[in-house]
């Protein structure tokens, strides 16, 4: 009956949706001769109802996704609807706006006073965000377009050593840094520059966009979901947030029993084994002492990796198109006699004085210094807390999904053999990945 | 069994069809989009050789017909490229949703559970791994960082100190090389610049060479003293007696008469116009005058600005192979000794409720602009060759009229301003501030003036110091006896004269700022005075030009009179004096 009611909804939604129209503030004009305005690189503007609509559909999605993971503890429910928010999210709204894309509008507004962030862009940031806090990542599980795309494609993914996954996962807080970075000094958004996935969302983007996408897609049939995995900036916050979720997916709906037949259930090697039968008074004196030691060591991470960030200001902020134009135009000044440069053309038309553009771009590449010692202390800071974690040896009497790295998608549910009353079921062959 | 032995076969084959109907797609796709992108319909070669032919040949209507046609042609093939990228991609799409659903069908069939793997002590290893990767991780982004940091050109600062003069920069717009050997010591250089406009070679003059111009507001360095000799001492601007030539200038302006070699500089404007005049100091023949034209950045309409003031009261600076000229609303132009343009900027029309006044001055490669204005105080330096800002300072004080001037002592340079509240020096080099004495309040017009080693200033209902400049600056005294509102003072010899707006000269001892003596002359004085072999000359406003001994003792050697009314400071040159009129610019000495 559930099911049904699920699928009536779905229905219903995206009806409803192609009635309505969005509004355009400057409609474009009719041709006689029925020419056909191209599509915009970025989706054209939905009314305002429209827009809360999605974050309704965000809500209802999560809300649906956390009481799956948490109640239902169905795998089947879960993929539907990761489909249903990759043709909602995913095809229908073009892959825009997105929870991951929201760090960049909330970066800069906070650092741009003539930047006013939409409601929906803040409640797409925090929604998930809140969610995560109460029932873990079910926003990766079933609402992400970007995760559900990848996760439909999982063929036989392999595992991964754990120094192999912790080491990657130090490049999302990378990307994370970068992103906030550009956004808060006006440069760029790079998370929707690169996202690997919008291009087919919209079926359009740039040939290498294209390849890269496909890449992705190509590496997910054996390495499961590698751009959450590697790169998502989203994923880094949600990861922290998770580890302090107050419920979160588990295996067994009752007590394990050491079968240890989700062992190798999860293609993301997120569950962590029982450690009862270590050695671990012996293993705990080590850890101690690298804890301490990587502990008094973070300032020092700080430190160097502020250093090294302001550093890189110069090379960094070369991205920043007013200090690329500046810095072409100081290089090479016979360009300004290139008139296909439309960027020269264009700032030599402006009546700006060349002294008042190097001005300009000075203010923002000091912005780039100070963002840099910012961005090295934070990821100098991050490295000492992962060099940290990797020395805590906590005891586990069961398996358990990791907090901080399942994505609660419920493929090891159906591996474990223990039902809710505690009694233990026939091992199911019915397995879906 | 059988069942799913069936469903495996057919999901192989459907995956097999689907395959390979992606993979012939995928090619197909390729293709079309090698086409796309070598065959636009702008690039378009015979297209081009037909447009060619078109322009040789405008008339031909049969051409006109085979480029339409070939450009419709061209058109259509790449839209429909288009299409068949788009259509190709849909069927890409559905193929791989069938085909990857085929595969994972297959694999959910074919799925088993595996043994799992006991990892034992290996989790601890495992830690010890990661971290060891992680700092290897660490230490190469870290030393890539620095690498790409230490290998990447910040063009801006490069760009800044090509600007200062301190980096030979192989810029084929700036080779300049300044050889000085310390912060603000002038010696006589050479430097090349190969720029498309303005003088081949750049050449930096002595105080010496300097010292025998009267290039700027009140002479060389803005200092009020001339080394000019024979400067007559009497006249009729009215009858002509000793009037070599006089000329109307066509646009006013308070400004002051320059000059340098055989050519005399001034400009004037309205709202029409921002014009720099030059005229043959022998014969007072215009030779060119030059309209600053739009620049911009400039005001749409000129701002508002007292009578006393105009649309164009600050004077020129010429530097021997430039000529720099300065306006209300903000406009600041270089031409060459011939008119020509060298480069022009606005540097923001000043917040100034009686109109920018402050004149320019120049030394070397650097043209100094004091711009104080209800904003804030601000002294700007700029490279002569590009007009690039060499150091732009704001400092806190209130608005000013008063010019800058450059002290020379002990053949050190550095420039000197006045302002409410601050009387400063500040290194011509970086523009650091030397020295700097709280002591001036009001609306500050007079400039400073230097002599002895001291600085005076003073202005209208504050008072008049001496300062001893050093670290720190010293006022060595100070009077409110008697204060100049507009004209700048001037010291000579140990004394210092002070012209007022009332028509009072007075003479005041350096030294000690005891009053020697002072007369009253009846008319006012906006124009600033002079010293020259030994004779103090300042012209009121009437144009009754006052020429007294530079003694301790009043003695009026002359009052020659222009004929009309004065507000400019003369300028001096051997056997000449260039003083502007209110209409008309004169040039006094013997035929």
């Amino acid at each position: 009956m559930r099911k049904y009611i699920t699928i009536i909804l779905f229905l219903l939604t995206l009806t409803f949706s192609s009635f309505v129209n969005g509004q355009q503030r400057f409609p474009k004009p009719e041709f006689s001769t029925g020419y056909v305005t191209p599509s915009p690189t970025t989706p054209e503007p939905r009314a305002s109802l429209l827009e809360y609509t999605d974050v309704v559909i965000l809500v209802i999605v999560l809300s649906i996704a956390s009481w799956i993971a948490l109640k239902k503890r169905s795998r089947r429910l879960m993929l539907w609807l990761s489909v249903f928010s990759l043709l909602y999210f995913g095809f229908y709204r073009e892959g825009c706006i997105c929870s991951i894309g929201a760090i960049q509008n909330v970066t800069l507004t906070l650092f741009d006073p003539l930047y006013a962030i939409s409601l929906t862009a803040l409640l797409f940031f925090l929604i998930p965000l809140i969610f995560t806090l109460f029932f873990g990542r079910t926003f990766c599980a079933a609402a992400c377009p970007l995760g559900a795309i990848q996760d439909l494609l999982i063929i036989t993914p392999f595992s991964t050593p754990v120094w192999i996954r912790k080491t990657l996962g130090f490049i999302p807080y990378v990307y994370l840094g970068l992103a906030v970075l550009y956004a808060a000094t006006g440069t760029d958004f790079i998370i929707c520059r690169y996202d690997p996935f919008v291009g087919f969302f919209r079926a359009n983007a740039s040939f290498n966009m294209f390849l890269i996408g496909a890449a992705f897609l190509g590496l997910g049939l054996f390495f499961a979901r590698p751009y959450c995995r590697i790169f998502c900036p989203y994923g880094a916050i949600l990861n922290l947030m998770s580890r302090f979720s107050w419920k979160h997916l588990t295996i067994t709906p009752a007590q394990c029993i050491q079968c240890k037949l989700c062992s190798t259930s999860c293609p993301f090697d997120a569950i962590e084994q029982p450690t009862e039968d270590q050695k671990s008074d012996e293993l705990q004196g080590v850890n101690l002492k690298r804890f301490i030691i990587f502990g008094l060591l973070i300032p020092v991470w700080i430190l160097a990796g502020g250093y090294i960030g302001s550093k890189s200001s110069v090379f960094l902020s070369k991205a920043n198109p007013k200090i690329y134009l500046t810095e072409l135009l100081i290089a090479h000044p016979e360009l300004k006699n290139d008139v296909n440069n439309i960027d020269i053309q264009t700032f030599l038309t402006s009546g700006k004085s060349f002294e008042v553009q190097v001005k300009e771009a000075e203010i923002i590449r000091h912005k780039f210094y100070i963002g840099g010692w910012i961005f090295g202390g934070f990821l100098g800071f991050v490295i000492g807390m992962m060099l940290m974690n990797q020395s805590v040896f906590r005891k586990r009497k069961d398996y358990q999904p990791s907090k901080s790295d399942c994505y609660s998608c419920g493929r090891c549910l159906k591996y474990c053999p223990v039902k809710k009353d505690g009694t233990v079921d026939e091992i199911s062959k019915d397995i879906t990945h | 069994m059988k069942d799913q032995t069936t469903k495996l076969k057919f999901l192989y084959r459907l995956m097999l069809v689907t395959g390979i109907f992606c993979s012939i797609v995928t090619i197909l796709l390729l293709l079309n989009f090698w086409q796309i992108q070598h065959n636009k319909p702008l690039d378009n070669v015979a297209l081009k050789t037909l447009v060619d032919r078109l322009t040789a040949d405008p008339n031909n209507d049969a051409l006109k017909v085979d480029i339409r046609n070939l450009d419709l042609l061209a058109r259509k093939a790449y839209f429909n490229s288009e299409w068949q990228v788009v259509t190709g991609g849909i069927l890409l799409l559905f193929g791989a949703i069938v085909f990857f659903t085929a595969l994972k069908v297959y694999r959910d069939i074919q799925a088993k559970i595996e043994v799992p793997v006991d990892l034992g002590r290996n989790a601890a290893i495992a830690r010890i791994l990661s971290q060891r990767w992680l700092l290897v991780t660490i230490g190469i982004l870290f030393v890539g960082a620095l690498s790409a940091s230490y290998l990447s050109k910040d063009y801006l600062k490069i760009y800044n100190l090509s600007v200062n003069g301190s980096l030979k920069t192989g810029n084929s717009q700036i080779q300049q090389v300044n050889i000085t050997s310390a912060a603000g010591t002038v010696t006589d250089s050479i430097s090349k610049n190969d720029s498309a406009k303005g003088p081949k070679a750049t050449v930096l003059l002595s105080i010496a060479e300097i010292k025998k111009q009267s290039n700027s507001f009140r002479g060389p360095f803005g200092n009020g003293v001339s080394t000019h000799k024979n400067i007559p001492v009497s006249w009729n601007g009215a009858k002509g007696t000793k009037v070599i030539w006089k000329v109307k200038v066509p646009k006013s302006g308070y400004n002051s008469p320059v000059i340098w070699g055989d050519k005399v500089f001034v400009s004037g404007a309205d709202n029409k116009s921002e014009v720099v005049f030059c005229y043959d100091l022998l014969t007072g023949k215009l030779l060119w005058q030059h309209d600053a034209g739009k620049i911009p950045g400039s005001p749409a309409a000129r701002p508002e600005v007292s009578q006393d003031t105009g649309l164009s009261p600050s004077t020129l600076v010429v530097d021997g192979q430039r000529v720099f000229a300065i306006f209300p609303t903000g406009d600041l132009i270089c031409l060459d000794m011939d008119g020509n343009p060298i480069w022009s900027k606005n540097i923001g029309e000043p917040d100034n409720h009686y109109g920018h006044a402050s004149s320019l001055i120049a030394l070397q490669d650097k043209l100094f602009i004091q711009y104080d204005s209800n904003k804030g105080g601000r002294i700007i330096a700029l490279n002569v060759l590009t007009g690039n800002t060499v150091w732009d300072i704001r400092r806190k004080t209130q608005i000013s009229w008063s010019s800058p001037v450059i002290m020379v002592a002990n053949n050190k340079t550095q420039l000197v301003t006045t302002s409410n509240p601050l009387v400063a020096g500040y290194d011509t080099q970086t523009g650091k501030e030397l020295w700097s004495v709280d002591c001036m309040s009001g609306e500050v017009a007079p400039s400073v003036c230097y002599g002895g080693g001291l600085v005076f200033a003073g202005n209208d209902n504050a008072k008049l110091v001496a300062i001893q400049p050093g670290t720190p600056a010293k006022i060595l005294w100070e009077s409110d006896e008697i204060l100049p509102e507009v004209s700048s003072p001037v010291v000579s010899d140990g004394l210092l004269f002070i012209c007022t707006s009332s028509g009072t000269i007075a003479c005041i001892d350096a030294t000690t700022g005891k009053k020697q003596w002072e007369n009253d002359f009846g008319t006012g004085f906006y124009s600033s005075p002079v010293i020259t072999e030994g004779k103090i000359y300042a012209i009121d406003m009437g144009g009754k030009m006052h020429i007294l001994k530079v003694s301790r003792d009043k003695k009026i050697v002359g009052e020659p009179t222009l004929g009309e009314k004065a507000f400019a400071t003369p300028a001096f040159t051997d056997g000449r004096i260039v003083i502007r009129g209110v209409n008309n610019l004169f040039c006094i000495g013997d035929k």
